[in-house]
């Protein structure tokens, strides 16, 4: 699939690597010309964003993760105390190097006033990319979770102030817009207009009286200034488990059991709202239904050359991808329906047109070697029960097993419609980390819900 | 009367004397009856005579280097004469016949041109060359254009004619007949084979859902080669035919050996399957639609697998 001209959710994190630091470089440059323009063009500032920033410091920190053999960082983030007992708040992505392999990391914060110490993991929130850290500061003053937030009171347009460590050049604060929850998004996000740097993931967000109202965590690739927090709710909430909690568990094995628990729970409610049918020629094929998902449509009709099979698709995908490792984003789930129809080609000629759109690709969340089992496949002609207005079917499930999270799998699953020499649909849908009997179910009432009308 | 031959590395006839005298002389020598430019041959080397009888005798004369039958490693001082197996002097290699020797019966001729072979020859070639225009015609689904055609049937013309040319040459070298005609149909009708081949693993992969024939195909491939190869090698000599095949047996083994190492090794590194699933016409079904319930049952028999894979790969407690 082409992208299309923008695509939907699953944004940039906002923690610096390598790579990162990197393209800082070139964006210091670009801010150094910008220094020579004239004074005049600088904004106002306000009041209560001098006095915002004159007591946030203490309260700030940066989050690093050093590799524990060279002692150098291997990322950094933001976080901020939100108790006097030296309880912070930040990202998982920012500490999720540690939590996977803490005998290869550790983990670090620097404060403003320069003291640095060790920092210690308590608790991760997979789904909301939260992640408590306890350092050793007592009586330090930190920030307090605005309760109109909490309750999902605060007006649209509020002024916000993000704040955290952009690139590593020091605390600094950016000033923003606050626009609701994010539409079609199935994790609840708060949508902020206002530039979040690589580098501030895990900081806060505040309101002019100087009280958090979400977590600095993504923004949007090529959007402009459109940034991403997490509810401070989540935070709130995740704060409360690890006040619960007796000591802190195995982390990998909690990361694995949050992550089977929030797709399990994505998948029921997926399979409760199920599919509507869409027309695509004479055929009906399944949609998603959860808002959660956003469509696009594609044709080739105005191809040159002039093309000699009409093939119009549509394609759905959710912005259910989460971070679980840096190098492990497990994805959207996507549904894309081709219409193919001949123009002026044979039978045998369209069958290898088919056979181009149809073969089995399972979406890639990270490197194969590390994180998957082999793939395996099986192939037949099927018939949908019961058999009226459904297509025979040329169906192809490929599956593969992740090598470390018991009970999720990876399905493409591809349907050719077998009714016709001359037109077919091809039907993919593919399943990141689902449980296979979801997946089962999922697909078989797909198979089903594709139908021809003649 | 009899007649002393020089003989090539290949036992031909290179140069033919004709003694009339009872006794003749053989050596590097202008006095000899029969001059050998051959440097570790002496200036008299061997006496060619009757003994009393009657039988010619090779007398070697003193030389340094002495006197073999073709094939021994023993020095011989005198050799009877048989006109079958040659003698060795220095590198050089002497027939001596006498002029009643025996020879083969005439051979009957083949007609110069046999209509039945070039006539199957080129239905053959017809036969490959349709095949892959017609492959080509049905997997066109773009533009239409002649290089698409011409390219590669041209292709598949020019390395036939190599190969074949390949192995009149060696025919030539080796058995001093060319043979085109057997070598160019044991190249035709393995091509042949090759091409059919495809279009039925093809079919197979659609009709049936048997992947197999096109997973191993390229088993197939080595096999013919190998086959093909083992009937030019037999077309150039028949001698040794079991060193030929065994030789023509291991290369196949480890290129098919190889081939698979490589295969699993990619499929370790990508965990994919390197098998195309092919589409055909509707109409090309063989087998009747599965129940959508028995279907699932397979399906959920895949999971087994699955987990059976995920145990095996479980990562040590080192992590990653």
């Amino acid at each position: 699939m082409r992208p299309a001209p923008a695509r939907p959710a699953g944004g940039g994190r906002v923690t610096v690597w390598f790579a990162g630091a990197m393209r800082g470089l070139a964006w210091m440059l670009i801010i150094i010309v910008a220094a020579g323009a004239p004074a005049g063009a600088a904004p106002e500032r306000t009041a209560s964003a001098e006095s915002i920033y004159a007591q946030a410091p203490p309260r700030l920190l940066q989050i690093r993760t050093l590799v524990a053999g060279a002692g150098r960082q291997a990322s950094i983030g933001s976080g901020f105390l939100v108790s006097a007992d030296g309880l912070a708040i930040t990202n998982y992505h920012v500490v999720s190097q540690f939590a996977l392999e803490p005998q290869n990391y550790r983990l670090e914060y620097a404060a403003a006033d320069g003291s640095r110490g060790e920092a210690s993991l308590l608790a991760v929130d997979l789904a909301n990319d939260l992640a408590v850290v306890r350092i050793d500061k007592h009586d330090a003053p930190f920030f307090s979770f605005n309760a109109a937030a909490i309750e999902g009171g605060l007006p649209k347009g509020e002024r916000l102030y993000s704040m955290g460590n952009p690139l590593d050049l020091g605390f600094s604060i950016s000033e923003g817009t606050y626009n609701g929850p994010v539409e079609h998004s199935y994790n609840e996000r708060i949508h902020f207009t206002g530039a979040l740097n690589p580098g501030m993931s895990g900081g806060p967000t505040v309101t002019a009286d100087d009280l958090v109202v979400g977590v600095n965590v993504s923004t949007q690739r090529g959007g402009q200034l459109v940034s991403f927090l997490v509810p401070a709710r989540f935070a709130a909430a995740l704060l409360q488990r690890v006040h619960d909690q007796a000591s802190p568990p195995d982390l990998r094995a909690e990361v694995a059991r949050q992550l089977v628990a929030w797709r399990g729970a994505l998948y029921r409610s997926f399979e409760q709202e199920g599919f509507r049918a869409s027309a695509l020629g004479p055929y009906r094929a399944p949609e998603a239904k959860p808002g959660w998902f956003t469509c696009w449509g594609q044709t080739n009709a105005g191809d040159t050359p002039k093309p000699r099979a009409s093939i119009d698709s549509t394609n759905c995908s959710s912005d259910t991808s989460l971070f679980v490792a840096s190098d492990l984003n497990i994805g959207a789930i996507q549904i894309n329906h081709s219409h193919v129809r001949t123009v002026d080609l044979n039978q045998f000629q369209l069958a290898a047109v088919l056979t181009r759109l149809s073969q089995p690709r399972l979406a890639v969340g990270g490197p194969y070697r590390k994180w998957y089992t082999p793939e395996r496949c099986h192939e037949d002609f099927v018939s949908a029960a019961p058999p009226d207005g459904r297509p025979p079917l040329r169906v192809i499930w490929c599956a593969r097993a992740y090598r470390e999270f018991d009970g999720l799998y990876d399905v493409a699953l591809t349907a050719v419609t077998q009714d016709d020499g001359s037109e077919a649909l091809v039907s993919r849908f593919n399943l990141q980390a689902v449980g296979y009997d979801d997946a089962m179910a999922l697909g078989r009432h797909f198979l089903e819900a594709l139908q021809v009308v003649r | 009367m009899i007649w002393i031959e020089i003989l090539s590395r290949h036992r031909d006839v290179t140069a033919r004397f004709r003694i009339v005298d009872a006794e003749a002389s053989i050596g590097r020598g202008y006095d000899n009856d029969v001059i050998v430019d051959d440097p570790y041959v002496a200036a008299r080397h061997v006496r060619v005579f009757r003994d009393e009888g009657g039988q010619w005798i090779a007398e070697d004369t003193g030389s340094a280097n002495g006197m073999f039958l073709d094939g021994g490693r023993a020095r011989l001082a005198r050799i009877v004469v048989d006109g079958r197996q040659p003698i060795r002097i220095g590198q050089t290699l002497l027939r001596i016949r006498e002029a009643g020797h025996a020879v083969d019966p005439e051979r009957l001729a083949r007609p110069q041109w046999q209509v039945f072979p070039a006539l199957l020859a080129a239905v053959l070639m017809l036969g490959i060359l349709g095949v892959a225009a017609v492959s080509l015609w049905l997997g066109q689904t773009d533009e239409v254009r002649a290089s698409t055609y011409l390219t590669p049937l041209l292709g598949i013309s020019s390395l036939l004619l190599i190969w074949v040319g390949s192995w009149t040459l060696l025919s030539r070298i080796f058995s001093g007949r060319s043979r085109f005609l057997d070598n160019l149909l044991i190249a035709l009708v393995g091509l042949l084979a090759f091409s059919l081949y495809g279009v039925l693993a093809q079919y197979a992969a659609y009709a049936w859902t048997w992947q197999a024939p096109v997973t191993y195909f390229y088993v197939f491939a080595w096999v013919l080669l190998a086959a093909a190869g083992f009937l030019h090698l037999r077309t150039v000599g028949r001698s040794r035919l079991w060193l030929k095949g065994g030789v023509v047996t291991v290369l196949l083994a480890a290129a098919i050996v190889v081939q698979m190492l490589q295969r699993s090794e990619a499929f370790s590194l990508s965990g994919r399957e390197n098998t195309a699933r092919l589409l055909l016409p509707p109409a090309f079904r063989a087998v009747p639609l599965q129940d959508e319930t028995a279907f699932f049952g397979e399906i959920a028999r895949l999971r087994a697998k699955l987990d059976a894979d995920r145990s095996k790969a479980r990562p040590g407690p080192a992590g990653g």
